[in-house]
């Protein structure tokens, strides 16, 4: 689900929450001053959110039930209590929209009836056009407003919200839409948007303008209007009346929370993955110092070492601040366990418990997805048709249990079902036909040995295959999925009462920041800690010293080695060398490497089996693709 | 020119027009990851700043300019990738 939408979901809840509550109150005491401006500030804020949605008959009855509470506001109007019910009928229709927005990303055809009628009741009639305020305007606006709601907020006055288009071909013609924007007046927000996500930097066209500029001014419009006279064809204005003297009384027990997108709480685990580098470079620079100036460098030191342990608190705070609430990502599932029920024509009931336990971010995103595949084949596999429960004594409908809970550092999601177990027996045989084991071998197998054979690759213990399942790829997607974030999986069964598999996860995983390096053909991980920077340079600065190489970086000779050769791989000489420069405990050095890829998190396992006895790798990473990507230990192959 | 490499980070100076957007995007392709160090430059292009918006590189440094500073730093900073 798109993040402006899920966003929207949870938003538009606790404002129905927030009027429903108000209005309740007001059905007891019509004249509760405080009451009908809180209902008032959450439908006015619940229509705006709407607005950047496909929900026009949404917005019309908000609208609506917004007017009738600003004439309560105004004192011109007293609510009686058919109003109050029409506007409760509101809000309860609203969260049916809401519903419909998440489970289908649209409202259902009978929407507009549905408007249409709250209107009437609201004696709005159907005759009403919303008043263009910053209403029935461009789905702009709306969104423009939410972002900026505290500078629209904090406005004394009218603001004049624009939105500027520049053509693509701006930049060809000699415009700069930058210098436009420099003129407008009083200015109170800007921001700049891509009008299409932005492409990867290789494919990025530096001549073509691919923004649009969005803002707000306190000026009088016309004075905007003028600002934009050049290039008036590309410009909206719309006029944003300012916020209606709503007395901004301490609300109490006002939350304490902040919501934060999770892009900036991205942004600001990079920021920290910034700061161990540049201190990285602090080390090295104070080890300078102490060669020219051993006080100094003693200074340099302390201080580096002070910065040191504030970026690692940082961090710890920061990995704090990425733990949530796995419910939001389970949403989702109940309604998906009703159609995978209902496309194998069996009935399933999913009960969940414990979905407020918290676990990382990176955890949460990366669960729905081998959930939803144990609960495919939990429907397919472990349920029983109808007729088969009704002839083992069991209820027609099937039972799915999800229960979370913390258990020490880890978190486990046990997945159970009342169906009819994995026969161990059966196991054996497909494995064996599968050819992925010996008879003998197969035979000699612990029952609960076998019932993990199920997670090997190319294992389907389905006679068909179904739509749903697929195939039977997948409890191997599943194992390498939870194994990805250091999790393990666990299986149980008892033939004939049902089968429950335990996803145990760690409570965070402690990522580690990679940046990806190719040399000879292959791309390899290196921690980002061992890195002081990384440089490209003409190759003819890398000069033949002795037996090896050197070169010069900020007045210094720097050994060189390449990385491709270290690793008994083929050097690729080109004509601009790119550098790893790492930090070994006599001195830097520069490492050649072919091009630097994505930085990536990830949780680095140790090396182990024929690996363990290979120097210059610390261990392996899984990445998103499934593959595997060797991490370098940079000290001990330069050593 | 007005764009180039110095100690490891890329520099804008000056007053920053179209043409530097180019040269700008080639030296944050060769070195990337490498920070974009503003506190030299005057005004910015919009193809330069969208360059900068695109890369997602580290900023430091203030820009001069006022508008450049008041407006533009804050969204470079944030990198907000919401669409």
């Amino acid at each position: 689900m798109d993040e402006l939408l899920s966003q929207f979901l949870i938003e538009a809840r606790e404002l129905i929450a927030q009027a429903g509550e108000d209005l309740a109150a007001l059905a007891r005491d019509g004249e509760d001053r405080a009451r009908i401006d809180s209902a008032f500030r959450a439908i006015h804020t619940l229509k705006g959110s709407v607005a950047i949605f496909d929900m026009a008959a949404a917005g019309r009855a908000l609208h609506a039930a917004e007017d009738v509470l600003e004439r309560a506001r105004a004192g011109t109007h007293r609510l009686d209590e058919r109003e109050i019910a029409a506007l409760v009928a509101v809000i309860d229709q609203t969260d049916r929209w809401v519903d419909m927005m998440e489970q289908d990303g649209a409202l259902a055809p009978g929407a507009e009836a549905d408007a249409d009628a709250l209107l009437a009741r609201l004696g709005a009639g159907g005759t009403t056009e919303p008043v263009d305020r910053e209403d029935g305007a461009a789905p702009w606006l709306g969104a423009l407003l939410k972002r900026h709601a505290d500078a629209a907020d904090a406005a004394a006055g009218d603001l004049v919200a624009f939105r500027y288009s520049p053509d693509g071909d701006s930049f060809f013609r000699g415009d700069d839409p930058l210098a436009v924007a420099a003129t407008i007046p009083g200015l109170v927000a800007l921001a700049i948007h891509p009008t299409m996500p932005w492409p990867e930097l290789e494919m990025f066209e530096p001549f073509q303008c691919a923004v649009v500029i969005e803002g707000l001014s306190a000026a009088p419009v016309d004075d905007v209007r003028l600002a934009f006279r050049f290039v008036a064809d590309q410009v909206e204005l719309s006029l944003v009346p300012a916020a209606r003297d709503i007395e901004v009384s301490a609300q109490p027990g006002a939350a304490k929370s902040l919501r934060i997108d999770a892009v900036r709480i991205d942004a600001l685990a990079d920021g920290v993955g910034e700061l161990i580098v540049a201190n990285n470079a602090l080390a090295h620079v104070a080890a300078q110092v102490d060669r020219v100036d051993p006080r100094l460098g003693g200074q340099v030191r302390a201080a580096h070492a002070a910065l040191e342990r504030a970026v690692a608190d940082m961090r710890r705070a920061v990995t704090a601040v990425r733990m949530v609430s796995l419910g939001p990502s389970l949403r989702r599932l109940p309604r998906m366990v009703r159609e995978i029920a209902d496309a194998l024509g069996k009935t399933v009931e999913l009960e969940i418990t414990g979905e407020t336990t918290e676990v990382d971010k990176g955890i949460a995103d990366e669960l729905f997805e081998p959930l939803l595949h144990l609960v495919r084949n939990a429907i397919d596999h472990g349920i029983e048709p109808a007729e088969a429960r009704r002839a083992a004594g069991k209820s027609e409908t099937g039972v799915l249990r999800l229960a979370i809970r913390r258990d020490g550092d880890s978190v486990v999601v046990a997945l159970a079902d009342d169906g009819a177990g994995i026969d161990p027996a059966r196991i054996r045989d497909v494995a064996v036909e599968r050819g992925l084991l010996e008879r003998d071998a197969a035979d000699a197998m612990e029952d609960a040995q076998a019932l993990r054979m199920i997670f090997a690759p190319g294992f389907s213990t389905a006679k068909s295959v179904s739509a749903v399942s697929g195939r039977g790829v997948g409890m191997d997607a599943v194992q390498s999925a939870v194994e990805r974030f250091g999790g393990r999986v666990e299986i149980g069964s008892v033939p004939s009462q049902g089968t429950t598999i335990r996803l145990r996860l760690p409570l965070n995983a402690i990522m580690t920041r990679l940046l990806i390096v190719h040399a000879g053909g292959e791309r390899y991980g290196v921690p980002l800690d061992r890195i002081v920077e990384t440089a490209s340079m003409p190759s003819e600065r890398i000069v033949a010293v002795g037996a090896g190489r050197a070169c010069v970086l900020r007045d210094r000779t720097l050994p060189i080695l390449s990385l491709a050769a270290l690793l008994g791989n083929e050097d690729s000489p080109s004509a601009l060398t790119k550098l790893l420069v790492t930090e070994t405990a006599a001195e830097p050095v520069g490492v050649i490497v072919d091009g630097f890829g994505e930085r990536i998190d990830g949780l680095v396992r140790p090396k182990a089996g024929l690996m363990a006895g290979v120097p210059g790798i610390a261990g392996t990473t899984l990445l998103g693709d499934g593959g595997v990507l060797l991490v370098l230990d940079l000290a001990e192959l330069v050593a | 020119m007005s764009v180039r490499l110095h100690e490891g980070s890329i520099r804008l100076e000056g007053d920053c027009p179209v043409e530097d957007s180019e040269p700008l995007l080639q030296l944050l392709l060769e070195n990337s990851p490498c920070a974009v160090d503003l506190g030299g430059c005057g005004r910015l292009h919009m193809a330069v700043v969208q360059v900068l918006l695109a890369a997602r590189s580290p900023i430091v440094g203030v820009p001069g300019n006022a508008f450049a500073a008041e407006w533009l730093l804050p969204q470079l900073l944030s990198a907000d990738e919401r669409t």
